[in-house]
């Protein structure tokens, strides 16, 4: 039942995730962050098992900071982007593959371009203008194809945001009452209200 | 009394020293030199060949410049043995990285990679340090074109235009009193064809004593490494007017 | 459903009149739902040898990353072109060192030789290659694509006259695959250089 959405704009990358953690029929906790910052200009969303998420996206965390801690360097979004496929097709082969999908967002801090890279649990990794992850794809791309274009403004992206989330409180089974939304841009990651 | 603290690599002698890693770097102060020359275009590598024999069959590769990947060369001077596993490590190291991350390696992690296994082998017993001295040509987009120089030890630095292996006094001095940081790829390989040639023993320099390359930009922003054939060579020499230098040479000795 | 037919996507490699083609589809998708139409399936190893990879996404990014890597370690070490056949080879091995869990990966290869002599081959996921001297066909439209091909192809076939084939054969064969499509990439590789172009298809 979790969702993750993202949509790249003329310069940032605005992301949300729903808030609810639930575990069989009990909602458990309704203000959950199911992102992490792994550079200043680069976050990434998961879901899926829980405990493999958080242990997986704390464990690239880290070892994106200390990528830059050794090398005085911060991975593009490209670069952190292929290294997470890596590290979870490596996991997929192993004895307990880590079972997470993600959505990693970042601009270009000299530049502003964004983009976003959607992976799933198998490590297919796609760059893509807009993505969704869990039940939410099936409602919401085709909302995003219908309204995104190319350089959308921070306004007209959360309009756009907003048209999938009233989706799928119309069509949606699951119940998502809260949403963690974040725009990362050339300033960093902030959380914003819609 | 050296002996007493020689015989390991792993072992300091009372002054503080490591014997063996400072022998590697004798061992490359005979090789054939390498010269490195930066500039705002590109960077040059030219070395000096000293295993010629007519005799000799002659090979395709090249015996002291190796292309790492599509960014970085080497120039090597020292053992050519330790060189090939060095490079081979070099080679896997920088497609590892691209493997990992779809970008090519930055220039600084490389030297530092291939440092780090040096490094190894002056602390590890029972081991022999490698004798290579590198100077690295490479290209990425965080600083641009650079040059780095690593030595047995593991020590690795930048530099606008330096050399290793036999005679490095003389050019170091040369390169001193001509290198400006302004200078084209034409003037860095001119420079690097001249200071060659008036350091170099021999009397006569030919092709067959020379390997030469250049990391530049062509037209369309894409970074190439040319080495040079014989025959590119040959024509640079004759371009360089490198038979007056030497005949100035002769004069002055 | 079989895990090779979870991402979907079609490869066809053809030989012409001293000249090869390669096409595949840009889907990407996850079983129904199509998510990117820009994906890539065919990848260069050298000027003049391409390969496809049809089967499971993340396999296909792997092996293609994979297969970088050793061709570029070839040309250092040997300093000198691979062979197409020599490629198929290095696939070959590739994929059967993990004879017992594969890749789910069905490779497709199509290059010119030294002396500019087309060849084109197929394998299977562990490495067994079939080397025909007509087409080859690949992916989840597969049996579509065997029809068209078999309609379409004829011996001799000029670069030009290639691409149209291979491109109708494509198109028209994932037009009958629900998970195929979405587009289509075609290379006609020649011996003065590789002709690359998209085509556009039904986006649904």
């Amino acid at each position: 039942m979790e969702v993750l959405l993202g949509i790249t704009g003329k310069d940032f990358v605005l992301t949300a995730s729903d808030a609810t953690v639930a575990r069989g029929i009990v909602v458990q906790k309704r203000g959950e962050d199911k992102s992490r910052a792994l550079n200043k200009h680069n976050l990434m969303l998961f879901t899926g098992e829980a405990g493999d998420t958080t242990q997986f996206a704390e464990y690239i965390q880290c070892n994106t900071q200390l990528y830059r801690m050794r090398n005085g360097m911060d991975l593009s979004t490209k670069a952190v982007a292929s290294y997470v496929r890596k590290e979870l097709a490596t996991s997929l082969r192993s004895r307990n593959p880590y079972t997470v999908n993600l959505l990693i967002g970042g601009v270009d801090p000299k530049t502003g371009t964004p983009s976003l890279y959607w992976l799933d649990y198998l490590s297919s990794s796609v760059k893509l203008n807009y993505a969704a992850h869990g039940y939410a794809s099936y409602f919401c791309m085709s909302t995003m194809d219908r309204y995104w274009k190319e350089g959308l403004s921070l306004d007209e992206a959360v309009n756009l945001l907003k048209k999938c989330l009233e989706e799928l409180k119309v069509r949606f089974i699951g119940n998502l009452p809260k949403f963690v939304v974040k725009v990362t841009d050339v300033n960093g990651i902030r959380e914003i209200e819609i | 009394m050296a002996r007493r603290y020689d015989g390991r690599t792993t072992i300091f002698s009372p002054e503080g020293r490591l014997y063996q890693v400072e022998y590697a770097m004798e061992a490359i102060s005979h090789a054939g030199m390498c010269i490195g020359i930066l500039s705002k275009e590109g960077v040059v590598l030219a070395a000096e060949k000293k295993t010629t024999s007519k005799l000799l069959e002659q090979m395709q590769s090249h015996e002291k410049l190796y292309k790492l990947n599509d960014y970085m060369c080497v120039a090597v001077a020292g053992l050519t043995a330790d060189a090939n596993t060095l490079i081979h490590y070099c080679r896997n190291q920088a497609h590892s990285y691209t493997l990992s991350y779809n970008e090519p390696i930055p220039c600084e992690q490389l030297v530092q990679r291939m440092c780090d296994l040096k490094q190894g082998y002056t602390q590890y017993g029972g081991l022999r340090p490698f004798g290579v001295s590198f100077l690295y040509a490479g290209h990425d987009e965080h600083h641009g074109f650079q040059l780095y120089h690593s030595d047995p030890s593991g020590n690795y630095s930048g530099w606008k235009a330096t050399c290793i292996g036999a005679n490095t006094t003389n050019a170091t001095a040369l390169l001193k009193q001509d290198y400006t940081e302004e200078c084209s790829l034409k003037e860095a390989i001119s420079l690097a064809v001249k200071v060659l040639a008036k350091t170099m023993d021999s009397a006569s320099i030919g092709s067959d004593k020379l390997e030469f390359a250049t990391l530049s930009k062509n037209a369309s922003g894409k970074i190439v490494y040319k080495p040079y054939t014989s025959a590119d060579i040959e024509k640079l020499l004759l371009d360089e007017n490198v038979k007056k230098i030497l005949e100035d040479k002769e004069k002055d000795a | 459903m079989s895990i090779m037919e979870y991402n979907g996507g079609a490869i066809i490699a053809m030989k012409g009149k001293g000249c090869v083609a390669i096409a595949a589809d840009r889907r990407f998708g996850v079983q129904a739902l199509t998510l990117g139409t820009d994906f890539q399936k065919v990848f260069p190893a050298t000027d003049k040898i391409y390969f496809g990879l049809a089967g499971l996404a993340t396999d296909v990014q792997t092996l293609s990353e994979k297969f970088r890597m050793k061709v570029d370690m070839y040309h250092l070490r040997e300093e000198r072109e691979i062979t197409p056949k020599t490629f198929a080879h290095m696939v070959s091995s590739t994929l059967y060192e993990k004879r017992f869990g594969g890749y789910f990966c069905f490779p497709t290869i199509a290059g010119l030789d030294a002396k500019n002599e087309p060849y084109i081959c197929n394998m299977d996921g562990i490495g067994c290659i079939t080397t025909p001297n007509d087409f080859v066909v690949s992916g989840t439209a597969e049996n579509q694509l065997y029809g068209m091909c078999e309609a379409l192809w004829e011996p001799d076939l000029e670069p030009e006259d290639l691409f149209e084939t291979i491109s109708q054969a494509l198109m028209n064969g994932v037009d009958r695959d629900a998970i195929s499509g979405w587009g289509g990439i075609v290379h006609v590789i020649t011996p003065e250089g590789v002709i690359t172009r998209t085509l556009k298809g039904r986006m649904d």
